[in-house]
């Protein structure tokens, strides 16, 4: 296993789904990012659009796939949010791209590794979003980095759970 | 090249990608900075991911209100029967002073009008419940159960009975998207209630409310209402915001302030809130019918007290010139209920009677001087000058 190179290793550990997962799961978590912050206030310290694109980023270890998904899955937030679409795509797009190339280069299957790596892109998307508001949009629009923050802790601890529930769907061979 | 293209086959996607969202948000900028709205194919999308969360966000909702009302009216009916009574003799009182004071503002209204003042009333409302936000602590967006089919259009104002809550920002078949006012893209004008400093109203990071560009003033101190000022064409004048909070310096301005709000609406768990439909006068049937009773009832009265003073006049007077002192009313013994006389005067002046004889042993009594006997008046003499002047 050691000798094989990248590409081989991504062709020998690829995950792959049933349809209906890759379809009803990304829609299942814009919907409940919709809806569970109604209930839990301020306390919504979560963005589970970007652990579902972490997620199949990963596990797919295509970076193309992953870049699209989170672009998708970051297009559809903006269009329920006021603001302009594409902040959140951008952030997604990248996330989801980083994630699927790092999940060529390390063992994905450990918890450590994907809290770890849940937490780092989480930021890397507010980070993303924010410069685009600010640099590229040029709006005057502050950012809470204490709550991006544990917003970033939360989605490490939602991957935790939600990880090894979506890997028992997986096909086997 | 093809190799090239291959080998960078990831990264040019992703290039492509950003570079295509980049030139959308550009473009949506561009717009936006024209004083366009959405183009078609932003409205488009947003038409889908709203077609797409809302169906599941309505069932998630309607579940959890279902079970609540399973348990509300079936369950947990405890003095539901007392309580029924008083609100109803609640509702037929409040009823009543609905249509005077409708009856109020409509004469209110008609005096403004004279005066061109462009003041705004609140005359109809329409209730809608939450059933999602925006996902979003960067965006302060929650969509409602009632869209364009139920009378809902865009700028219209949403408040709950504690105070203002946004504006409707998008509209849909059967939902809409209302920008709460701790939306960093919010604005409302108002003013504060003491001081009477008006200002905008957007939201902050924290999503806390906040008036900003506020001129440093001694006189903002926390605890100070703040009210809609009515300028902004969305928001009725004199709806609650909140309360003064804090005051902050402006970071980026010498000598401004930012004045930090406690919202009166609790903008963090709404449930129900009210759309403000209409600020013209359009009143259902049954107010309508109320407004007549009122006024018939008020004519009515006005009515009677018309008569009365005609009665009045048309009467006999106690005294009538006419006829001699002995046929005078006062002395009609007749009358079933007699005028109660006034008691004999001691000493006699201009207001005694003329046939009044003064008691046998008043002049005596004090030892003074009795004043002389006033001579009859003639007939036609009027207004006689007082003998006590004279002596």
């Amino acid at each position: 296993m050691s000798v094989l190179s990248a590409d081989a290793r991504r062709e020998f550990e690829i995950h792959r789904y049933p349809a209906l997962i890759y379809a009803l799961v990304p829609v299942l978590a814009v919907v409940l990012q919709a809806w569970l912050p109604r209930m839990l206030g301020r306390f919504a310290w979560f963005d589970l659009p970007l652990v579902i694109t972490v997620f199949f980023a990963l596990s797919r270890r295509n970076p193309i796939q992953g870049s699209i998904l989170g672009g998708v899955l970051g297009i559809f937030q903006d269009a329920l949010t006021g603001h302009p679409i594409g902040i959140n795509g951008i952030a997604k797009t990248l996330v989801g791209y980083l994630a699927a190339t790092i999940g060529i280069l390390v063992n994905v299957e450990n918890h450590a590794v994907r809290l770890f790596l849940t937490f780092v892109l989480s930021l890397v998307g507010s980070v993303t979003y924010y410069f685009v508001v600010r640099f590229l949009l040029g709006m005057s629009m502050d950012t809470n980095w204490m709550a991006e923050l544990y917003k970033a802790v939360g989605n490490s601890v939602i991957a935790l759970v939600l990880f090894p529930v979506l890997d028992r769907t997986k096909i086997r061979d | 090249m093809e190799s090239f293209a291959v080998r960078y086959r990831n990264l040019l996607v992703l290039l492509v990608l950003l570079v295509a969202q980049i030139l959308g948000l550009a473009m949506q900028v561009r717009r936006a900075n024209s004083g366009q709205g959405d183009g078609q194919e932003v409205r488009l999308i947003r038409l889908w991911a709203n077609g797409i969360v809302s169906p599941p966000e309505k069932m998630l909702h309607n579940t959890g209100s279902g079970v609540s009302w399973i348990w509300n009216n079936y369950f947990y009916l405890r003095h539901v029967r007392e309580q029924n009574a008083d609100l109803q003799k609640t509702i037929d009182r409040l009823r009543l002073e609905q249509a005077a004071l409708l009856e109020d503002a409509k004469q209110g209204q008609r005096l403004q009008t004279l005066l061109d003042f462009q003041q705004k009333y609140i005359y109809k409302t329409l209730p809608a419940e939450v059933i999602g936000t925006s996902g979003t602590e960067q965006s302060r967006v929650f969509t409602i159960n009632k869209g364009k089919k139920d009378g809902i259009d865009r700028d219209m104002a949403v408040i709950t009975p504690d105070g203002i809550v946004g504006k409707v920002r998008d509209v849909f078949g059967h939902t809409a998207q209302v920008l709460a006012i701790n939306d960093q893209s919010s604005g409302a004008g108002v003013i504060m209630e003491s001081t009477r400093i008006r200002g905008v109203l957007r939201g902050n990071a924290q999503g806390r409310p906040e008036i900003v560009d506020v001129i440093s003033d001694q006189r903002i101190k926390p605890g100070d209402r703040v009210l809609t000022a009515g300028g902004d064409q969305i928001f009725p004048r004199g709806l609650p915001v909140g309360i003064v909070e804090k005051v902050v310096n402006d970071p980026e301005r010498d000598g401004f302030v930012d004045v930090i709000l406690k919202a009166s609406a609790h903008l963090d768990q709404l449930d129900e809130v009210l759309v403000i439909t209409a600020t013209e006068p359009q009143f259902s049937q049954e107010q309508k019918q109320d407004i007549a009773t009122s006024e018939a009832l008020k004519g009515a009265e006005a009515e009677k007290q018309k008569t009365s003073e005609g009665m009045a006049e048309k009467l006999p007077g106690l005294i009538d010139p006419n006829l001699p002192p002995d046929q005078q009313p006062l002395n009609d013994t007749s009358n079933p209920n007699p005028v109660t006389r006034p008691p004999v005067a001691i000493h006699p002046d201009r207001f005694t009677p003329v046939n009044a004889a003064p008691p046998a042993g008043a002049a005596q009594d004090g030892g003074q001087a009795a004043p002389k006997k006033p001579a009859t008046p003639k007939s036609g003499e009027s207004n006689p000058a007082p003998q006590g002047d004279k002596q």
